[in-house]
Protein backbone atom coordinates (compact mmCIF):
# COMPACT_ATOMS: atom_id res chain seq x y z
CA UNK A 1 0.00 0.00 0.00
CA UNK A 2 1.52 3.28 -1.04
CA UNK A 3 1.74 6.35 1.14
CA UNK A 4 -1.59 7.96 0.53
CA UNK A 5 -3.16 11.17 1.53
CA UNK A 6 -6.26 11.42 -0.56
CA UNK A 7 -7.00 15.08 -1.08
CA UNK A 8 -10.10 14.12 -3.02
CA UNK A 9 -11.22 12.82 0.31
CA UNK A 10 -13.06 15.86 1.63
CA UNK A 11 -14.00 13.81 4.64
CA UNK A 12 -10.36 13.98 5.73
CA UNK A 13 -10.33 17.73 5.31
CA UNK A 14 -13.49 18.19 7.34
CA UNK A 15 -12.06 15.92 10.00
CA UNK A 16 -8.85 17.94 10.18
CA UNK A 17 -10.81 21.18 10.50
CA UNK A 18 -13.03 19.71 13.19
CA UNK A 19 -9.97 18.53 15.08
CA UNK A 20 -8.37 21.98 14.79
CA UNK A 21 -11.42 23.69 16.24
CA UNK A 22 -12.69 21.21 18.79
CA UNK A 23 -9.75 19.19 20.00
CA UNK A 24 -7.99 21.91 22.02
CA UNK A 25 -11.30 22.69 23.79
CA UNK A 26 -11.46 19.19 25.17
CA UNK A 27 -8.03 19.20 26.74
CA UNK A 28 -6.79 20.63 29.99
CA UNK A 29 -3.88 23.02 29.72
CA UNK A 30 -1.36 20.33 30.64
CA UNK A 31 -2.63 17.99 27.94
CA UNK A 32 -2.68 20.75 25.37
CA UNK A 33 1.08 20.99 25.87
CA UNK A 34 1.59 17.24 25.69
CA UNK A 35 -0.50 16.80 22.56
CA UNK A 36 1.27 19.73 20.93
CA UNK A 37 4.67 18.16 21.36
CA UNK A 38 3.33 14.72 20.37
CA UNK A 39 2.09 16.15 17.07
CA UNK A 40 5.37 17.94 16.55
CA UNK A 41 7.18 14.63 16.80
CA UNK A 42 4.59 13.11 14.46
CA UNK A 43 5.91 15.52 11.91
CA UNK A 44 9.45 14.32 12.53
CA UNK A 45 8.24 10.71 12.23
CA UNK A 46 6.58 11.57 8.92
CA UNK A 47 10.00 12.38 7.49
CA UNK A 48 11.49 9.10 8.68
CA UNK A 49 8.53 7.21 7.21
CA UNK A 50 8.81 8.79 3.79
CA UNK A 51 12.45 7.90 3.38
CA UNK A 52 11.89 4.35 4.62
CA UNK A 53 8.62 3.64 2.83
CA UNK A 54 9.58 5.21 -0.48
CA UNK A 55 13.24 4.27 -0.74
CA UNK A 56 13.77 1.58 1.87
CA UNK A 57 16.49 3.71 3.48
CA UNK A 58 16.95 4.03 7.24
CA UNK A 59 17.57 7.45 8.71
CA UNK A 60 18.61 7.57 12.35
CA UNK A 61 19.39 11.25 12.61
CA UNK A 62 15.90 12.70 12.61
CA UNK A 63 15.86 13.94 16.23
CA UNK A 64 19.16 15.70 15.61
CA UNK A 65 17.56 17.45 12.64
CA UNK A 66 14.64 18.49 14.84
CA UNK A 67 17.29 20.08 17.03
CA UNK A 68 18.82 21.85 14.04
CA UNK A 69 15.45 23.25 13.02
CA UNK A 70 14.86 24.42 16.58
CA UNK A 71 18.30 26.01 16.73
CA UNK A 72 17.71 27.93 13.50
CA UNK A 73 14.35 29.21 14.68
CA UNK A 74 15.73 30.36 18.03
CA UNK A 75 18.68 31.98 16.30
CA UNK A 76 16.40 33.87 13.93
CA UNK A 77 14.01 34.75 16.74
CA UNK A 78 16.70 36.63 18.64
CA UNK A 79 18.53 38.04 15.64
CA UNK A 80 15.63 39.22 13.49
CA UNK A 81 12.11 40.54 13.61
CA UNK A 82 10.81 37.99 11.11
CA UNK A 83 7.32 36.59 11.69
CA UNK A 84 7.14 33.11 13.21
CA UNK A 85 5.90 31.35 10.09
CA UNK A 86 8.71 32.81 8.01
CA UNK A 87 11.28 31.65 10.58
CA UNK A 88 9.65 28.24 10.56
CA UNK A 89 9.95 27.93 6.80
CA UNK A 90 13.56 29.17 6.85
CA UNK A 91 14.34 26.58 9.54
CA UNK A 92 12.79 23.97 7.29
CA UNK A 93 14.93 25.05 4.36
CA UNK A 94 18.20 25.07 6.33
CA UNK A 95 17.42 21.66 7.82
CA UNK A 96 16.45 20.32 4.41
CA UNK A 97 19.91 21.18 3.10
CA UNK A 98 21.57 19.54 6.09
CA UNK A 99 19.31 16.51 5.61
CA UNK A 100 20.41 16.28 1.99
CA UNK A 101 24.04 16.61 3.07
CA UNK A 102 23.60 13.69 5.47
CA UNK A 103 22.15 11.75 2.55
CA UNK A 104 25.39 11.85 0.62
CA UNK A 105 26.47 8.53 2.18
CA UNK A 106 23.08 7.12 1.19
CA UNK A 107 24.14 7.38 -2.39
CA UNK A 108 26.69 4.65 -1.87
CA UNK A 109 25.36 2.77 1.13
CA UNK A 110 22.21 1.00 2.13
CA UNK A 111 20.82 -0.91 5.07
CA UNK A 112 22.83 -1.20 8.22
CA UNK A 113 25.80 0.85 7.02
CA UNK A 114 23.69 3.83 6.11
CA UNK A 115 21.81 3.54 9.40
CA UNK A 116 25.12 3.61 11.27
CA UNK A 117 26.36 6.64 9.37
CA UNK A 118 23.19 8.60 10.10
CA UNK A 119 23.35 7.53 13.74
CA UNK A 120 26.91 8.80 13.98
CA UNK A 121 25.82 12.10 12.50
CA UNK A 122 23.12 12.25 15.16
CA UNK A 123 25.81 11.61 17.79
CA UNK A 124 27.90 14.43 16.39
CA UNK A 125 24.96 16.81 16.62
CA UNK A 126 24.31 15.69 20.18
CA UNK A 127 27.86 16.75 21.04
CA UNK A 128 27.50 20.05 19.19
CA UNK A 129 24.25 20.86 20.95
CA UNK A 130 25.86 20.15 24.29
CA UNK A 131 28.89 22.25 23.47
CA UNK A 132 27.08 25.28 22.08
CA UNK A 133 23.61 24.99 23.62
CA UNK A 134 20.54 26.63 22.08
CA UNK A 135 20.24 30.41 21.68
CA UNK A 136 18.33 31.98 24.56
CA UNK A 137 18.79 35.65 23.77
CA UNK A 138 22.48 36.03 24.62
CA UNK A 139 25.15 37.88 22.65
CA UNK A 140 27.10 36.68 19.62
CA UNK A 141 26.50 34.06 17.02
CA UNK A 142 25.72 31.28 19.45
CA UNK A 143 23.45 33.58 21.42
CA UNK A 144 23.74 31.79 24.73
CA UNK A 145 23.84 33.64 28.04
CA UNK A 146 23.60 32.65 31.67
CA UNK A 147 20.14 34.02 32.01
CA UNK A 148 16.57 32.88 31.87
CA UNK A 149 15.48 32.50 28.29
CA UNK A 150 13.88 35.31 26.33
CA UNK A 151 10.54 35.09 24.59
CA UNK A 152 10.00 33.17 21.38
CA UNK A 153 7.42 35.02 19.32
CA UNK A 154 4.43 33.01 18.29
CA UNK A 155 2.08 33.92 15.46
CA UNK A 156 -0.30 36.71 16.51
CA UNK A 157 -3.33 34.43 16.31
CA UNK A 158 -1.63 31.62 18.19
CA UNK A 159 -0.47 33.26 21.41
CA UNK A 160 -2.34 30.97 23.77
CA UNK A 161 -1.32 27.33 24.10
CA UNK A 162 -4.67 26.14 22.75
CA UNK A 163 -4.38 28.33 19.66
CA UNK A 164 -0.76 27.32 19.24
CA UNK A 165 -1.92 23.71 19.19
CA UNK A 166 -4.33 24.68 16.40
CA UNK A 167 -1.41 26.25 14.54
CA UNK A 168 0.60 23.05 15.00
CA UNK A 169 -2.27 20.87 13.77
CA UNK A 170 -2.55 23.06 10.67
CA UNK A 171 1.19 22.92 10.05
CA UNK A 172 1.15 19.14 10.41
CA UNK A 173 -1.82 18.83 8.03
CA UNK A 174 -0.07 21.01 5.44
CA UNK A 175 3.14 19.00 5.70
CA UNK A 176 1.23 15.72 5.40
CA UNK A 177 -0.47 17.05 2.28
CA UNK A 178 2.76 18.21 0.69
CA UNK A 179 4.50 14.94 1.48
CA UNK A 180 1.48 12.95 0.31
CA UNK A 181 1.29 14.82 -2.98
CA UNK A 182 4.79 13.60 -3.78
CA UNK A 183 3.33 10.14 -4.18
CA UNK A 184 1.37 11.24 -7.24
CA UNK A 185 4.08 13.33 -8.79
CA UNK A 186 7.45 12.78 -10.41
CA UNK A 187 9.38 12.24 -7.14
CA UNK A 188 6.97 9.55 -5.91
CA UNK A 189 7.21 7.65 -9.18
CA UNK A 190 10.98 8.01 -9.28
CA UNK A 191 11.25 6.77 -5.68
CA UNK A 192 9.01 3.79 -6.34
CA UNK A 193 11.04 2.76 -9.33
CA UNK A 194 14.33 3.31 -7.51
CA UNK A 195 13.21 1.19 -4.58
CA UNK A 196 12.35 -1.69 -6.88
CA UNK A 197 15.60 -1.46 -8.86
CA UNK A 198 18.06 1.36 -9.29
CA UNK A 199 19.08 0.04 -12.68
CA UNK A 200 15.48 0.04 -13.82
CA UNK A 201 15.02 3.60 -12.57
CA UNK A 202 18.12 4.78 -14.41
CA UNK A 203 16.93 3.03 -17.54
CA UNK A 204 13.74 5.06 -17.22
CA UNK A 205 15.89 8.20 -17.17
CA UNK A 206 15.54 8.82 -13.44
CA UNK A 207 18.39 10.73 -11.84
CA UNK A 208 18.60 8.39 -8.86
CA UNK A 209 21.11 10.54 -6.97
CA UNK A 210 18.96 13.63 -7.23
CA UNK A 211 15.78 11.93 -6.06
CA UNK A 212 17.49 10.25 -3.11
CA UNK A 213 18.77 13.65 -2.03
CA UNK A 214 15.31 15.05 -2.53
CA UNK A 215 13.78 12.42 -0.23
CA UNK A 216 16.26 13.20 2.52
CA UNK A 217 15.80 16.93 1.99
CA UNK A 218 12.04 16.55 2.33
CA UNK A 219 12.50 14.47 5.44
CA UNK A 220 14.93 17.04 6.83
CA UNK A 221 12.55 19.85 5.97
CA UNK A 222 9.70 18.41 8.04
CA UNK A 223 12.16 17.68 10.85
CA UNK A 224 13.28 21.30 10.75
CA UNK A 225 9.72 22.56 10.84
CA UNK A 226 9.04 20.22 13.75
CA UNK A 227 12.05 21.70 15.56
CA UNK A 228 10.84 25.23 14.95
CA UNK A 229 7.37 24.36 16.20
CA UNK A 230 8.91 22.78 19.27
CA UNK A 231 10.90 25.93 20.01
CA UNK A 232 7.71 27.96 19.74
CA UNK A 233 5.88 25.53 22.00
CA UNK A 234 8.49 25.25 24.74
CA UNK A 235 9.97 28.77 24.37
CA UNK A 236 13.44 27.35 24.91
CA UNK A 237 15.27 24.18 23.98
CA UNK A 238 17.51 22.03 26.09
CA UNK A 239 20.51 20.29 24.55
CA UNK A 240 19.73 17.17 26.56
CA UNK A 241 16.49 16.56 24.72
CA UNK A 242 18.10 15.80 21.35
CA UNK A 243 19.79 12.52 22.06
CA UNK A 244 21.00 10.31 19.22
CA UNK A 245 19.31 7.35 20.86
CA UNK A 246 15.93 9.03 20.57
CA UNK A 247 16.29 8.96 16.79
CA UNK A 248 16.41 5.17 16.98
CA UNK A 249 13.30 5.20 19.14
CA UNK A 250 11.51 7.51 16.72
CA UNK A 251 12.40 5.25 13.79
CA UNK A 252 11.14 2.19 15.67
CA UNK A 253 7.90 3.97 16.53
CA UNK A 254 7.45 5.06 12.92
CA UNK A 255 7.54 1.34 12.03
CA UNK A 256 5.09 0.55 14.82
CA UNK A 257 2.74 3.32 13.69
CA UNK A 258 3.07 2.32 10.05
CA UNK A 259 5.29 3.98 7.47
CA UNK A 260 2.96 3.65 4.50
CA UNK A 261 0.27 5.98 5.74
CA UNK A 262 0.37 9.45 7.26
CA UNK A 263 -1.78 8.18 10.10
CA UNK A 264 1.16 5.99 11.11
CA UNK A 265 3.30 9.08 11.68
CA UNK A 266 0.59 10.59 13.90
CA UNK A 267 0.46 7.37 15.90
CA UNK A 268 4.26 7.35 16.18
CA UNK A 269 4.28 10.89 17.59
CA UNK A 270 1.53 10.05 20.07
CA UNK A 271 3.41 6.96 21.23
CA UNK A 272 6.63 8.92 21.50
CA UNK A 273 5.32 11.77 23.66
CA UNK A 274 1.79 11.03 24.78
CA UNK A 275 2.13 7.48 26.05
CA UNK A 276 4.90 8.24 28.57
CA UNK A 277 2.87 11.20 29.84
CA UNK A 278 -0.25 9.06 30.16
CA UNK A 279 1.67 6.43 32.11
CA UNK A 280 2.97 9.17 34.37
CA UNK A 281 -0.55 10.40 34.85
CA UNK A 282 -1.61 6.93 35.97
CA UNK A 283 1.21 6.98 38.49
CA UNK A 284 3.29 4.47 36.53
CA UNK A 285 6.90 4.84 35.55
CA UNK A 286 7.35 6.29 32.07
CA UNK A 287 10.00 3.62 31.53
CA UNK A 288 7.16 1.13 31.10
CA UNK A 289 6.64 2.87 27.75
CA UNK A 290 9.92 1.31 26.61
CA UNK A 291 8.64 -2.17 27.38
CA UNK A 292 5.42 -1.44 25.49
CA UNK A 293 7.39 -0.03 22.55
CA UNK A 294 9.55 -3.13 22.43
CA UNK A 295 6.55 -5.44 22.36
CA UNK A 296 4.80 -3.25 19.78
CA UNK A 297 7.89 -3.29 17.56
CA UNK A 298 8.08 -7.07 17.68
CA UNK A 299 4.41 -7.22 16.85
CA UNK A 300 4.85 -4.85 13.93
CA UNK A 301 7.84 -6.70 12.53
CA UNK A 302 6.29 -10.13 12.85
CA UNK A 303 2.64 -9.61 12.04
CA UNK A 304 1.88 -6.07 10.95
CA UNK A 305 4.36 -4.69 8.41
CA UNK A 306 1.89 -1.90 7.66
CA UNK A 307 1.92 -0.89 11.33
CA UNK A 308 -0.99 0.14 13.49
CA UNK A 309 -2.17 2.55 10.78
CA UNK A 310 -2.38 -0.33 8.31
CA UNK A 311 -4.38 -2.43 10.77
CA UNK A 312 -6.73 0.44 11.60
CA UNK A 313 -7.34 1.25 7.96
CA UNK A 314 -7.77 -2.44 7.15
CA UNK A 315 -10.36 -2.74 9.93
CA UNK A 316 -12.20 0.41 8.86
CA UNK A 317 -12.31 -0.60 5.21
CA UNK A 318 -13.58 -4.08 6.09
CA UNK A 319 -16.34 -2.52 8.21
CA UNK A 320 -17.06 -0.24 5.25
CA UNK A 321 -17.29 -3.24 2.93
CA UNK A 322 -19.59 -5.11 5.30
CA UNK A 323 -21.71 -1.99 5.59
CA UNK A 324 -22.06 -1.56 1.87
CA UNK A 325 -22.69 -5.29 1.46
CA UNK A 326 -25.71 -5.09 3.77
CA UNK A 327 -26.86 -1.94 1.96
CA UNK A 328 -27.16 -3.86 -1.30
CA UNK B 1 24.30 4.64 -37.45
CA UNK B 2 25.56 2.75 -34.44
CA UNK B 3 29.32 2.53 -34.29
CA UNK B 4 30.81 0.19 -31.71
CA UNK B 5 34.56 0.18 -31.80
CA UNK B 6 37.10 -1.93 -29.90
CA UNK B 7 34.67 -2.43 -27.04
CA UNK B 8 36.06 -4.53 -24.19
CA UNK B 9 34.27 -5.35 -20.95
CA UNK B 10 35.88 -7.45 -18.22
CA UNK B 11 34.45 -8.92 -15.02
CA UNK B 12 37.52 -9.88 -13.04
CA UNK B 13 39.15 -12.55 -15.16
CA UNK B 14 36.12 -13.02 -17.44
CA UNK B 15 36.30 -11.11 -20.69
CA UNK B 16 32.61 -10.64 -21.43
CA UNK B 17 33.21 -8.52 -24.53
CA UNK B 18 36.50 -8.85 -26.32
CA UNK B 19 37.57 -5.96 -28.54
CA UNK B 20 34.25 -5.84 -30.33
CA UNK B 21 33.87 -3.61 -33.39
CA UNK B 22 30.62 -3.23 -35.33
CA UNK B 23 28.90 -0.71 -37.56
CA UNK B 24 25.13 -1.11 -37.58
CA UNK B 25 22.94 0.69 -40.08
CA UNK B 26 19.89 -1.57 -40.39
CA UNK B 27 16.69 -0.60 -38.66
CA UNK B 28 16.09 -3.86 -36.84
CA UNK B 29 19.14 -5.87 -35.91
CA UNK B 30 19.33 -9.21 -34.15
CA UNK B 31 21.89 -10.11 -31.50
CA UNK B 32 22.27 -13.81 -30.85
CA UNK B 33 24.77 -16.18 -29.29
CA UNK B 34 24.91 -19.01 -26.77
CA UNK B 35 24.40 -18.43 -23.04
CA UNK B 36 27.12 -16.26 -21.61
CA UNK B 37 28.16 -14.99 -25.04
CA UNK B 38 28.00 -11.37 -23.90
CA UNK B 39 24.65 -10.26 -25.36
CA UNK B 40 23.35 -8.74 -22.13
CA UNK B 41 26.77 -7.26 -21.46
CA UNK B 42 26.66 -5.49 -24.83
CA UNK B 43 23.21 -4.10 -24.03
CA UNK B 44 24.50 -3.00 -20.63
CA UNK B 45 27.57 -1.33 -22.12
CA UNK B 46 25.35 0.44 -24.64
CA UNK B 47 22.96 1.74 -21.99
CA UNK B 48 25.68 2.54 -19.45
CA UNK B 49 25.23 -0.19 -16.86
CA UNK B 50 28.71 -1.69 -16.91
CA UNK B 51 32.13 -0.11 -16.84
CA UNK B 52 33.88 -0.69 -20.10
CA UNK B 53 37.62 -1.35 -20.04
CA UNK B 54 38.15 0.27 -23.42
CA UNK B 55 36.45 1.19 -26.65
CA UNK B 56 33.46 3.32 -27.50
CA UNK B 57 29.83 3.23 -28.54
CA UNK B 58 28.68 6.10 -30.72
CA UNK B 59 25.44 6.86 -32.45
CA UNK B 60 25.56 9.16 -35.46
CA UNK B 61 28.97 10.36 -34.34
CA UNK B 62 28.01 11.06 -30.70
CA UNK B 63 30.07 9.01 -28.26
CA UNK B 64 27.80 7.76 -25.48
CA UNK B 65 30.40 5.96 -23.41
CA UNK B 66 31.02 8.71 -20.83
CA UNK B 67 27.35 9.53 -20.29
CA UNK B 68 25.68 8.19 -17.14
CA UNK B 69 22.79 5.78 -17.81
CA UNK B 70 19.94 8.19 -17.06
CA UNK B 71 21.38 10.75 -19.45
CA UNK B 72 21.63 8.12 -22.19
CA UNK B 73 17.97 7.36 -21.65
CA UNK B 74 17.07 11.02 -21.86
CA UNK B 75 19.13 11.31 -25.01
CA UNK B 76 17.20 8.44 -26.56
CA UNK B 77 18.61 5.04 -25.60
CA UNK B 78 15.73 2.92 -24.32
CA UNK B 79 16.16 -0.60 -23.03
CA UNK B 80 14.24 -3.48 -21.56
CA UNK B 81 15.73 -5.96 -19.13
CA UNK B 82 16.08 -9.71 -19.55
CA UNK B 83 14.37 -10.11 -16.17
CA UNK B 84 11.18 -8.11 -16.43
CA UNK B 85 11.09 -5.05 -14.14
CA UNK B 86 7.66 -4.10 -12.90
CA UNK B 87 7.07 -1.85 -9.93
CA UNK B 88 4.24 -3.32 -7.89
CA UNK B 89 2.78 -0.12 -6.54
CA UNK B 90 2.89 1.89 -9.75
CA UNK B 91 0.19 1.67 -12.39
CA UNK B 92 1.05 1.03 -16.02
CA UNK B 93 0.45 4.69 -16.72
CA UNK B 94 2.76 5.71 -13.87
CA UNK B 95 5.50 3.51 -15.30
CA UNK B 96 5.32 5.48 -18.54
CA UNK B 97 4.99 8.76 -16.70
CA UNK B 98 8.26 8.09 -14.89
CA UNK B 99 10.03 8.00 -18.24
CA UNK B 100 8.19 11.10 -19.44
CA UNK B 101 9.03 12.95 -16.20
CA UNK B 102 12.70 12.34 -16.88
CA UNK B 103 12.39 13.45 -20.48
CA UNK B 104 10.54 16.59 -19.45
CA UNK B 105 7.40 15.98 -21.50
CA UNK B 106 4.57 18.42 -20.85
CA UNK B 107 0.85 17.80 -20.30
CA UNK B 108 -0.72 17.29 -23.72
CA UNK B 109 2.27 15.67 -25.36
CA UNK B 110 2.48 13.38 -22.39
CA UNK B 111 -1.10 12.23 -22.71
CA UNK B 112 -0.63 11.65 -26.44
CA UNK B 113 2.56 9.68 -25.92
CA UNK B 114 0.96 7.47 -23.28
CA UNK B 115 -2.15 6.73 -25.33
CA UNK B 116 -0.08 6.01 -28.41
CA UNK B 117 2.33 3.64 -26.66
CA UNK B 118 -0.41 1.81 -24.76
CA UNK B 119 -2.57 1.37 -27.84
CA UNK B 120 0.44 0.16 -29.76
CA UNK B 121 1.26 -2.64 -27.31
CA UNK B 122 -2.40 -3.37 -26.56
CA UNK B 123 -2.42 -2.19 -22.95
CA UNK B 124 -5.04 0.55 -23.19
CA UNK B 125 -7.36 -1.38 -20.89
CA UNK B 126 -4.62 -1.88 -18.28
CA UNK B 127 -3.67 1.79 -18.09
CA UNK B 128 -4.74 2.17 -14.45
CA UNK B 129 -3.77 -1.34 -13.34
CA UNK B 130 -1.09 -1.63 -10.66
CA UNK B 131 2.07 -3.52 -11.55
CA UNK B 132 1.32 -6.17 -8.95
CA UNK B 133 -1.94 -7.06 -10.70
CA UNK B 134 -0.45 -7.48 -14.19
CA UNK B 135 0.12 -10.91 -15.73
CA UNK B 136 3.61 -11.71 -17.07
CA UNK B 137 2.67 -10.81 -20.64
CA UNK B 138 1.26 -7.45 -19.62
CA UNK B 139 4.35 -6.79 -17.53
CA UNK B 140 6.48 -7.45 -20.59
CA UNK B 141 4.32 -5.12 -22.66
CA UNK B 142 4.55 -2.41 -20.00
CA UNK B 143 8.29 -2.65 -20.31
CA UNK B 144 8.13 -2.31 -24.08
CA UNK B 145 5.70 0.61 -23.79
CA UNK B 146 8.20 2.29 -21.44
CA UNK B 147 10.78 2.03 -24.22
CA UNK B 148 8.40 3.62 -26.71
CA UNK B 149 7.40 6.82 -24.92
CA UNK B 150 9.46 9.97 -25.14
CA UNK B 151 10.83 9.63 -28.68
CA UNK B 152 13.51 6.94 -28.35
CA UNK B 153 16.29 6.81 -30.92
CA UNK B 154 17.61 3.34 -30.13
CA UNK B 155 15.69 0.55 -28.44
CA UNK B 156 17.58 -2.37 -26.92
CA UNK B 157 15.34 -5.35 -26.19
CA UNK B 158 16.99 -8.07 -24.09
CA UNK B 159 15.07 -11.31 -24.64
CA UNK B 160 11.59 -9.77 -24.69
CA UNK B 161 10.23 -13.20 -25.63
CA UNK B 162 11.45 -14.89 -22.46
CA UNK B 163 8.67 -16.89 -20.82
CA UNK B 164 5.96 -16.00 -23.35
CA UNK B 165 3.53 -18.52 -24.80
CA UNK B 166 3.38 -19.25 -28.53
CA UNK B 167 0.42 -16.99 -29.19
CA UNK B 168 1.99 -14.22 -27.12
CA UNK B 169 5.15 -14.63 -29.18
CA UNK B 170 3.14 -14.00 -32.34
CA UNK B 171 1.78 -10.83 -30.83
CA UNK B 172 5.28 -9.76 -29.74
CA UNK B 173 6.57 -10.37 -33.25
CA UNK B 174 3.86 -8.16 -34.70
CA UNK B 175 4.66 -5.45 -32.19
CA UNK B 176 8.41 -5.46 -32.73
CA UNK B 177 7.89 -5.39 -36.50
CA UNK B 178 5.72 -2.31 -36.06
CA UNK B 179 8.06 -0.32 -33.84
CA UNK B 180 10.40 1.07 -36.46
CA UNK B 181 7.70 2.15 -38.95
CA UNK B 182 5.60 3.68 -36.15
CA UNK B 183 8.21 5.19 -33.82
CA UNK B 184 11.24 5.47 -36.07
CA UNK B 185 13.70 4.05 -33.54
CA UNK B 186 16.50 1.69 -34.45
CA UNK B 187 16.14 -1.65 -32.67
CA UNK B 188 18.68 -4.09 -31.33
CA UNK B 189 16.91 -7.33 -30.45
CA UNK B 190 18.48 -10.02 -28.28
CA UNK B 191 16.68 -13.35 -28.32
CA UNK B 192 17.22 -17.08 -28.36
CA UNK B 193 14.24 -17.65 -30.62
CA UNK B 194 15.81 -17.95 -34.06
CA UNK B 195 12.41 -17.79 -35.78
CA UNK B 196 11.69 -14.46 -34.16
CA UNK B 197 15.08 -13.11 -35.22
CA UNK B 198 14.62 -14.44 -38.76
CA UNK B 199 11.20 -12.78 -39.05
CA UNK B 200 11.98 -9.34 -37.72
CA UNK B 201 15.71 -8.64 -38.16
CA UNK B 202 17.19 -7.73 -41.50
CA UNK B 203 20.69 -8.25 -40.22
CA UNK B 204 22.07 -10.16 -37.26
CA UNK B 205 25.13 -10.07 -35.01
CA UNK B 206 26.42 -13.32 -33.54
CA UNK B 207 28.60 -13.32 -30.43
CA UNK B 208 30.43 -16.19 -28.79
CA UNK B 209 32.67 -15.81 -25.74
CA UNK B 210 32.51 -12.05 -26.16
CA UNK B 211 33.82 -12.15 -29.71
CA UNK B 212 32.05 -11.30 -32.93
CA UNK B 213 31.77 -14.49 -34.95
CA UNK B 214 29.37 -13.35 -37.65
CA UNK B 215 27.52 -10.24 -38.81
CA UNK B 216 25.44 -9.70 -41.93
CA UNK B 217 22.04 -10.31 -43.47
CA UNK B 218 20.10 -12.59 -41.12
CA UNK B 219 19.55 -15.46 -43.61
CA UNK B 220 23.24 -15.61 -44.52
CA UNK B 221 24.32 -15.46 -40.90
CA UNK B 222 21.97 -18.26 -39.90
CA UNK B 223 23.38 -20.44 -42.70
CA UNK B 224 26.97 -19.75 -41.65
CA UNK B 225 28.81 -22.94 -40.64
CA UNK B 226 30.68 -21.25 -37.79
CA UNK B 227 27.44 -19.91 -36.38
CA UNK B 228 25.76 -23.28 -36.69
CA UNK B 229 28.62 -24.93 -34.86
CA UNK B 230 28.77 -22.34 -32.10
CA UNK B 231 25.12 -21.81 -31.54
CA UNK B 232 22.49 -23.54 -33.58
CA UNK B 233 24.10 -26.95 -33.28
CA UNK B 234 23.79 -26.95 -29.51
N1 LIG C 1 27.92 -8.51 -13.29
C1 LIG C 1 28.71 -9.54 -13.68
N2 LIG C 1 29.70 -9.95 -12.89
C2 LIG C 1 30.51 -10.97 -13.26
N3 LIG C 1 30.40 -11.63 -14.42
C3 LIG C 1 29.42 -11.27 -15.25
C4 LIG C 1 28.51 -10.21 -14.93
N4 LIG C 1 27.63 -10.07 -15.94
C5 LIG C 1 27.98 -10.99 -16.86
N5 LIG C 1 29.04 -11.72 -16.45
C6 LIG C 1 29.71 -12.78 -17.22
O1 LIG C 1 29.97 -12.26 -18.51
C7 LIG C 1 29.70 -13.24 -19.49
C8 LIG C 1 28.66 -12.73 -20.46
O2 LIG C 1 27.42 -12.65 -19.80
P1 LIG C 1 26.11 -12.08 -20.47
O3 LIG C 1 25.10 -11.96 -19.40
O4 LIG C 1 26.42 -10.87 -21.24
O5 LIG C 1 25.70 -13.25 -21.46
P2 LIG C 1 24.40 -13.39 -22.36
O6 LIG C 1 24.89 -13.55 -23.74
O7 LIG C 1 23.44 -12.31 -22.11
O8 LIG C 1 23.83 -14.78 -21.85
P3 LIG C 1 22.31 -15.28 -21.68
O9 LIG C 1 21.90 -15.79 -23.02
O10 LIG C 1 22.41 -16.37 -20.69
O11 LIG C 1 21.49 -14.14 -21.21
C9 LIG C 1 29.28 -14.50 -18.75
O12 LIG C 1 30.40 -15.31 -18.59
C10 LIG C 1 28.82 -13.97 -17.41
O13 LIG C 1 29.01 -14.94 -16.41
MG1 LIG D 1 21.55 -12.20 -21.31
Amino acid sequence: MPLRFDIKNTFTLVLVLAVIVLFPLLLSSLWVKVVTSALIFSLAALGVSVVFAQLGLINLSQIALVGVGGWVLLRLNYATELPFTVMLVLGGIVTASIGALLALPALRMRGLYLALVTLMAAGAFQILFNAFQFPNGGEGFWGVAQQSAGVVRRPAFAQSDANYLRYVISAVAICITVVGLHRYAAPGRAWAMTRQSEANAMAAGVNVTFYKLWAFALSGCVAGIAGGLLAGALQQLDARSFLAGDSILLFALAIVGGVYHWLGAIIAGLLFKLLPALLNDFGLSADIAMVIFGAALLHAIMTAPQGIAGQLIGAISSIGKKGSATDD
Amino acid sequence: MIDISNLTVKFGGVVALDDLSLKITDDVVGLIGPNGAGKTTLTNAFSGFVNVSSGSVSVNGLNLIDMPPHKRTRWGVARSFQKVQTVFDLTVEEHLNTVLDAKGASGQLREKAIVRALNFVGLAAQRKTLGVDLNPYHRRMTEIAKCLVGAPRIILLDEPGGGLSESEMLELRRIILGIHPEFGAQILLVDHDVDLIRDVCTSTVVLDFGKLIAFGPTEEVLQDEVVKAAYLGR
